[in-house]
């Protein structure tokens, strides 16, 4: 089972990629108004790039409704564990 | 039934007196027998009827087929098919004209003599708002969201609220299920704050939008008689007509729906104070902008096509740039979308669209260059002067594109912008040229000064319900200041609203869509 620092250690990555700055750490806490260009365009994108690092798929549903990086993990957790 | 009109007026309150008088049981009945009244009010026929029913009854049975079938594929062939029976009956009534103009275009194009009639066809009221709102029902239950509702009568008034009928706004059946038929208790403090936003949304149409209506119309109606400052003036003050028309319908449908008990989705959020036209667009038709966003744009970015698209130009021009190119994909046809829905008219298209659309692709493409050019000189981006100057482009940019919303047609539209670009220096030093134009104006002087008092109150009170809730802190007022504001608010309406003679308070620039 993939451990709860890894995936973040993960998301680190695909986000700094997509909102193009290094200094972005996330937390379960993190929420669209933490990080600038976290707006409801990108935030598809996030989502499509979190889905190819962890080869899994958010539903229609989830993507809506999640709230911050915490939802994000443990909807992730729940697929990779499954 | 105009929400402005004296009709309107008695309909609401017998509906709501009744309402809280019946056992809190039936209270849901009530609502749907008004609802059905107001769909039917001034058109009510076989073929209307039909209209209604064949979006009522698919969407309930496919409604309960695709929750009993949740997960499967059959769910998915049965959305699928309520869809398509929503859609194909809106197409058909609304936007039939679209593909015949478009045809006769072709046609054109191509010499042949060959021209379609129009045809307009009786529609019922809010059929764009409600069949955009039945289909996200459908999807809702797909995506496991909420439940189908098992009472064909209670979907009915789902489907029909009448508050939303006229200009919205879209509401999600998971927000509203409860509240619809669940009873609801008699609440002062809902009757005070309904009674002020349905007053100050009337204090905005028929004091603000009709007076700006009637500038904006004698100017575009006679272009020829219009120096270009004049138009350029029609140009920036039709926004503020539309806004004050639209958002006040909407508080006027708000406030009365807080006082029936049920609390609807806000639909603008002080957009004039927006610094891009992306972020205009967050706080102006919120309910239709996330309506398009989460049952368009993220399925259409999510879809393998997209994503196909996506691997391959990943390999042509880099990660990041291919990321663009599908995003601005998904969005020219979301905005084509928007442009559709707004009316099946190429001006429409153009100026509720694809203008948007190139101003927010420009806003986008250009934000990286203009920001290093700020670095580089220096420019503080974060002061009063600069937010002043992105505020104000945002606000021409967006007049710009509704000069085509506007227009009669897209060459109206290109004389419309002609007029306001043929600069002549010499019509500025015609005194008799310049009284000739303000008197062809269509407001006196007497108007005017409401107008512009009025617009000096609109200015205020969005500068200060951009500091806090408004209505809230009236509340906590003293109950005298509270109704000297509530008589205030009615007298202002009654005594400079505008009912003159050949005024036409149904003419809801929002209404027809």
């Amino acid at each position: 089972m993939m451990e709860n620092q890894e995936i973040y250690e993960r998301l680190n990555n695909v986000f700094r990629d997509i909102f193009d700055d290094e200094s972005i750490v996330v937390k379960p806490e993190t929420t669209s108004n933490d990080i600038e260009d976290w707006d409801s365009l990108e935030h598809i994108n996030l989502v499509v790039a979190v889905e190819q690092e962890f080869g899994m798929k958010f539903n229609m549903n989830e993507v809506t409704t999640m709230k911050n990086v915490g939802d994000m993990v443990k909807i992730i957790l729940e697929r990779k564990t499954k | 039934m105009v929400l402005t009109s004296f009709v309107f007026l008695i309909f609401c309150v017998i509906t709501i007196f009744i309402y809280y008088i019946v056992p809190k049981k039936l209270q849901w009945c009530i609502l749907l027998i008004s609802s059905i009244i107001f769909l039917f009010w001034n058109n009510f026929s076989i073929s209307t009827v039909i209209q209604a029913l064949i979006v009522l009854i698919p969407t309930y049975i496919l409604g309960r087929l695709i929750d009993k079938n949740y997960n499967t594929e059959k769910a998915k062939k049965f959305l699928i098919l309520g869809i398509l029976i929503i859609l194909a009956q809106l197409i058909y009534l609304k936007y039939t004209n679209l593909f015949l103009t478009t045809a006769n275009h072709i046609f054109n194009l191509f010499n042949i003599e060959y021209k379609f009639n129009l045809i307009y066809r009786n529609s019922l009221i809010g059929i764009s708002y409600y069949s955009l709102i039945m289909i996200s029902y459908l999807v809702d239950i797909y995506r496991g969201t909420c439940k189908a509702q098992k009472n064909i009568l209670k979907c009915a008034l789902f489907m029909s609220y009448f508050p939303i009928l006229t200009s919205g706004p879209f509401v999600r059946y998971d927000n509203m299920e409860n509240q619809l038929y669940e009873k609801h208790k008699f609440n002062y403090k809902n009757l005070c704050n309904g009674l002020i936003r349905i007053l100050w949304g009337m204090f905005k149409i028929l004091v603000i939008s009709e007076r700006l209506g009637m500038i904006v119309n004698s100017i575009y109606g006679n272009l020829n008689e219009f120096n270009f400052i004049f138009i350029f003036m029609a140009a920036i003050l039709f926004p503020i007509q539309l806004y004050t028309n639209f958002s006040g319908s909407i508080d006027v449908i708000m406030g009365t729906s807080e006082i029936i008990g049920i609390k609807l989705p806000e639909n603008f959020s002080l957009p004039f104070f927006s610094r891009t036209l992306a972020e205009f667009w967050r706080n102006w038709h919120i309910t239709l902008g996330a309506w398009l966003r989460d049952y368009i744009f993220y399925p259409l970015q999510k879809s393998n096509v997209m994503q196909n698209l996506n691997k391959k130009c990943k390999n042509i021009f880099g990660k990041k740039i291919a990321r663009k190119i599908s995003m601005y994909l998904s969005m020219i046809i979301m905005w084509t979308l928007i442009g559709i829905w707004h009316g099946g008219a190429y001006t429409y298209i153009i100026g509720s669209g694809l203008l948007q659309f190139l101003f927010i692709f420009l806003e986008d493409i250009l934000g990286p260059t203009s920001k290093k050019i700020n670095n580089k000189l220096g420019i503080n981006t974060e002061v009063f002067s600069y937010k002043l100057y992105q505020v104000i482009r945002t606000y021409l940019l967006f007049s710009f594109a509704m000069i085509f919303f506007k227009a009669n047609s897209v060459t109206n539209a290109i004389d419309i912008i002609r007029g306001i670009f043929t600069i002549s220096f010499s019509s500025l030093f015609s005194k008799e040229r310049i009284y000739a134009m303000i008197n062809n104006i269509g407001l006196d002087m007497f108007d005017f000064i409401i107008l512009v008092v009025a617009l000096i109150v609109l200015f205020g009170i969005q500068l200060l319900a951009r500091k806090g809730k408004i209505r809230e802190k009236l509340f906590n007022q003293n109950i005298v200041f509270r109704w000297v504001v509530i008589y205030t608010l009615i007298f202002g309406v009654i005594i400079f609203g505008c009912y003159g003679a050949g005024y036409n308070p149904t003419a809801f620039i929002y209404r027809q869509f």
